[in-house]
């Protein structure tokens, strides 16, 4: 098992700061209606699982997010400015305002998430098409725990598996579905179990732990590069905020979601590079401090940037 | 000429018929050579390698193999959205649903993911799919074998629509949906699967193409227009040879395609003859025959010298006792009578 590089682990946290800090600046703008439509969906709580996948991954491969895309698309190097751009709907952004699923091919990142589970097929077929090919690169798709039980999701696994695809299926379960709890939505208190059922490794992760995520997702990446197909990785986690940045969370306490913040991800990785010698205190606050400079260069860029002409509602439509 | 029983399977071929093409055999060769020009062409489909129930991919497993001609399980979902990435990876899928009435299956991955994501991605990728949809009633096969559901995607932006008459139509269109970088629904018709067609000469050209979007005038006429697609095309035809012997002259027009639709041949028309028929075997509400209509009262009212009318399914499951189902299946028949109502309301 390939361990990570302790060169690489400071980025990892400086990535998983950027997350929350982007995150955080979308939400506020949202609440002081600067930007307005559908509310931000953040990933409070779940950056590790976004942030140590996608380490795992290289130049080539394809992600397929779910609508709590923007910790995969920055995870992948995408330009901050444009995100945010994009978020404020102006023209610059990398959809150019037509949808808040962020899409960068030139990277890989495919944003997905307005139909819960849709993206895991799609996901599929892009392994597909790598191995039709005769390429060794590989498909990563998220989803949640309520998409878990879409039939989009299982055909696509059974999919995976009798066609021996370069697929990595993770099931980020944040314990969530809008309002649903998993217990209610899910009978076996490991939805990883259910990959024996298809014919695929199932694999159990602590989703916030960002170095056991990259570890469980290298392991499959490993295997899909080298022919033996899919893995399914469940991500234990927790969803920190509301579904979406207005949710009022009626259905569960403030005493529920204190209790979950002492197991922040950020707060957990923070603690573990300080006791292995790889970060000072003066060193985090230099990152948080150039993590919000970032965010606020970028909101400074979507600010400036135009929005899109009403004519632009018609084009892109056919190719 | 033309007439329904005619496209029943046991109805005697000519030796001189022997030698056109099928409206299957030529769906048959568009993919065959679309598939040897282009490696990215690949098909997916249940029982597609080995038992075609139309027979439509009959030997393509022997000539490309298993990985290009895959036998899918009972997983539309996933076997359109299989298309969907692996177009974005670059690969042109072709997907054949077993019967077309399935489609309700996969709706999703086709009007929210193969249809929007060049556009919600602000134009940075391409779906360039082709799904193939066996339509149409006819032969008993019951209500959920038997719709002709293009109406559907007629409504929705993003997908592109073929509905071919003919063989040369099955194979130029065929050859043009493959080519498309669009997602495109083929429909075919069951009935005509098996119905032999002379075939012009460039038809046999590798770069034999049939463009979206060009309406054709089967039968040329004066007094009115009948819109028609697939198998209705031939009961028109069928109709306007009884009515030709009542010195009524009908002007066929052969949609071709859905999506995109050629509204300035049908206007044009209706501009010259002042009256207009569209039959369909599609659910008369919400259909193609009221889009139809819609754009002729829109672009071609003061023309107008009697009410359109719309000839379809008045709205009910298609039945499986053959009675039934020609109860409720328009035909030639009905064709002749809505004719003569049209042009007897204002005299001729």
């Amino acid at each position: 098992m390939e361990a990570m590089d302790a060169n690489k682990k400071l980025p990892m946290l400086r990535q998983m700061l950027l997350v929350r800090r982007l995150e955080d600046e979308w939400g506020e703008a949202y609440c002081r209606e600067d930007i307005g439509g559908i509310p931000p969906a953040l990933s409070t709580g779940q950056e590790a699982v976004s942030v140590g996948a996608c380490a795992a991954l290289g130049p080539g491969d394809f992600v397929f997010t779910t609508h709590r895309g923007q910790a995969p698309q920055i995870a992948l190097g995408l330009d901050v400015k444009r995100i945010m751009a994009e978020l404020y709907c102006r023209r610059t952004g990398y959809n150019k305002g037509k949808s808040y699923h962020i899409t960068d091919f030139s990277r890989g990142v495919v944003g997905m998430g307005g139909i819960i589970g849709a993206q895991v097929p799609v996901a599929a077929g892009m392994a597909l098409a790598q191995k039709l090919k005769g390429s060794d690169r590989v498909s990563l798709c998220f989803f949640g725990d309520g998409a878990s039980n879409e039939g989009a999701v299982h055909e696509a696994a059974n999919l995976a598996a009798i066609w021996t695809l370069p697929l990595i299926l993770l099931c980020e379960n944040n314990e969530y579905c809008i309002s649903l709890p998993v217990r209610a939505a899910v009978k076996v208190v490991n939805i990883a179990d259910r990959a024996a059922g298809y014919g695929l490794p199932g694999v159990v992760v602590d989703g916030n732990d960002v170095l056991a995520v990259y570890e469980a997702v290298i392991s499959a990446v490993a295997r899909a590069r080298s022919g033996g197909g899919a893995t399914w990785i469940e991500a234990k986690t927790y969803r920190l905020g509301g579904h979406l940045v207005h949710d009022p969370q009626y259905y569960r306490s403030k005493d529920e979601i204190a209790a979950r913040w002492e197991h922040c991800p950020i707060k957990r990785y923070r603690a573990q590079l300080v006791a292995e010698g790889l970060l000072t205190e003066e060193k985090f606050a230099q990152l948080e401090a150039e993590v919000a400079q970032e965010v606020a260069a970028a909101v400074e860029f979507a600010r400036q940037s135009p929005f899109p002409a009403p004519e632009e509602a018609f084009e892109d439509l056919w190719a | 000429m033309f007439d329904k029983r005619l496209f029943r399977p046991r109805e005697r071929v000519s030796p001189e018929q022997r030698k056109w093409v099928s409206l299957r055999g030529a769906i048959n060769e568009a993919m065959r050579e679309e598939m040897r020009r282009d490696p990215t062409v690949f098909q997916m489909g249940q029982d597609i390698a080995k038992a075609p129930p139309f027979g439509v991919t009959a030997g393509l497993l022997e000539e490309f193999g298993s990985e290009r001609i895959r036998d899918a399980p009972c997983s539309e979902v996933a076997m359109v959205g299989a298309a969907v990435g692996a177009a974005l990876g670059g690969m042109r899928p072709i997907v054949e649903f077993q019967f077309g009435d399935f489609v309700s299956v996969a709706i999703d991955q086709i009007t929210h993911q193969a249809a929007m994501l060049r556009y919600l991605t602000g134009g940075q990728v391409n779906v360039p799919i082709v799904i193939r949809l066996p339509c149409g009633g006819g032969q008993g096969a019951g209500a959920q074998h038997s719709q002709s559901l293009y109406s559907w995607f007629g409504h929705a932006p993003g997908i592109k629509v073929a509905l071919p008459s003919t063989a040369a139509d099955a194979k130029g269109l065929m050859k043009m949906a493959i080519r498309d970088p669009n997602p495109v629904l083929f429909f075919e018709h069951k009935a005509l699967y098996r119905t032999r067609w002379p075939v012009p000469p460039e038809y046999r050209d590798p770069d034999f193409l049939v463009p979206f979007g060009q309406a054709a005038v089967r039968r040329a006429g004066t007094d009115v227009s009948v819109v028609a697609t697939m198998a209705m095309v031939h009961h028109a035809l069928a109709a306007a040879e009884e009515l030709a012997a009542e010195d009524i002259s009908l002007e066929v027009i052969d949609l071709r395609t859905l999506v995109p639709l050629d509204a300035e041949t049908i206007v044009r028309s209706v501009l010259q003859t002042g009256r207009i028929i569209v039959v369909d075997e599609a659910y008369l509400s919400c259909s193609i025959q009221s889009e139809v209509i819609a754009l002729v009262g829109e672009r071609a009212f003061q023309a107008l010298k009697a009410a359109p009318r719309r000839l379809g399914n008045p709205g009910v499951p298609v039945p499986f006792a053959p009675q039934l189902e020609d109860a409720v299946l328009p035909n030639q028949q009905q064709i002749v009578v809505a004719v003569r109502e049209v042009v007897g309301r204002q005299g001729k």
